[in-house]
């Protein structure tokens, strides 16, 4: 009967436990690099996931992993970014997105 | 230089400079529909005023495309809602002093909320946890966002603001009416509960005293055997007769909890533009519509 109380008092707050976790992804761009930063929303690393580099019209661009730091550097030598580029990072459980735009590119790389 | 060719010239003259006029306006950016009202309310035709949210897309949970952010980025104002409304906001870099929170002033008045995950649309799965962010369906918070629109407009020059304070002070007049016409006529449904299809009334039910209790069910959709399940569980947990839709649903559905004994009305947010209407006759409209359905339960 116990089991069964803490099992559903478990229960019952798995939704606002799943809630309170979300994955915080930040890129800051510079001449020839993305660098990627994920987190979730308690300040955890998030050390897996992949991250999907797309352009302006969502074709995809190249795919790569985040490392055990939670972040990636993602060369820009062969990707055209004159129109911006969207990161997207998906650990598996949590996804999110940042959106680099032509003028951060330009604001960044001494333009 | 012949006439004709000298009325050419001239003519092109104008229309350039008319071209670099209309680019030179200041540009505002809001993520939702009232506060795009409240602007123009205040800055008339000196500006334009850009909601960029698709009217099929939450704006809340709205992913912009990469020039929807360049255009941001250009703006000369950037009107946020606050209390935790437009999560685009925090995946973009913007221009913190173009920056507006219109609700920065008002954080005493916010209201906390439970947290449910869950998921509609092309958004993804997202929570109601934190604060309850429809602050325009309560005048008086509303008034505070205008005020705040309005200084940031005066602080920026982008409209004399003699003229903007004289705009600011018609339009908090018409919000203090609203409010207190939309207090007189609901304060007799103060003991009458009802049931929202989506948590969005939280400020409105506070300002005019109504107990609105709140399902999670997608907006303008028709809901499915559960969800009418727990609509059932509610009513009965509650006594509601009276169910509030964001938008207008099906006709099946409206069929489905009409014959559940609930009076159906539609009151919509105005997160988008209402159609046909302004944010303060459709406010107006739907308070009025509240007031017809309390009167059929009474009748029934």
């Amino acid at each position: 009967m116990i089991y069964r109380l803490c099992l559903a008092a478990v229960l019952a707050a798995a939704p606002s436990w799943a809630a309170a976790h979300q994955l915080v992804v930040f890129a800051s761009v510079d001449c020839s690099a993305v660098t990627v930063e994920a987190k979730f929303s308690n300040g955890r690393i998030a050390q897996q996931g992949d991250i999907r580099i797309l352009d302006a019209d969502n074709a995809l661009l190249q795919t790569l992993s985040l490392t055990e730091t939670g972040t990636a550097i993602v060369p820009l030598e062969g990707i055209d970014t004159s129109a911006g580029l969207v990161v997207e990072v998906d650990t598996g459980s949590h996804e999110n997105y940042w959106i680099v735009t032509p003028e951060d590119i330009a604001r960044n790389c001494g333009s | 230089m012949n006439k004709a060719l000298k009325y050419i010239v001239g003519l092109l003259a104008l229309f350039t400079a008319q071209s670099l006029m209309a680019d030179e306006r200041p540009q505002i950016v809001a993520v939702n529909y009232p506060l795009a009202y409240f602007a123009e309310r205040l800055i008339g035709d000196d500006a334009d005023i850009n909601f960029p949210v698709p009217q099929d897309v939450d704006p809340s949970f709205w992913r912009p495309g990469i020039a929807d952010i360049s255009a941001a980025q250009a703006a000369d104002l950037i009107l946020l809602n606050g209390a935790s409304f437009a999560t685009w906001i925090d995946r973009v870099s913007l221009p913190r002093s173009r920056l507006v929170n219109t609700s920065s002033a008002l954080t005493d008045a916010f209201i906390q909320t439970e947290s449910i995950t869950h998921s509609h649309g092309d958004g993804g799965e997202h929570s109601h946890e934190g604060v309850a962010s429809y602050l325009w369906l309560d005048p008086t918070l509303a008034k505070g966002q205008a005020e705040a629109i309005a200084a940031a407009i005066a602080r920026r020059d982008l409209a004399p603001a003699n003229d903007i304070y004289a705009r600011l002070e018609r339009l908090g007049v018409e919000l203090d009416a609203l409010d207190s016409a939309t207090r007189d006529s609901l304060a007799p449904l103060s003991d009458t509960a009802m049931i929202a299809t989506h948590p969005r009334y939280q400020y409105f039910a506070r300002r005019n005293g109504l107990t609105i209790a709140s399902l999670e069910w997608d907006a303008g959709a028709a809901p499915t055997k559960e969800e009418l399940a727990d609509l059932t569980s509610l009513m009965t947990e509650t006594d509601a007769r009276i169910l509030i839709w964001e938008a207008e649903p099906p006709q099946a559905a409206l069929q489905a909890t009409q014959e559940l004994g609930l009076v159906n009305v539609v009151f919509p947010t105005m997160v988008h533009a209402p159609s046909d209407l302004d944010y303060l006759d459709s406010f107006e409209a739907s308070v009025t519509d509240l007031i017809e359905a309390a009167g059929q339960i009474s009748t029934n």
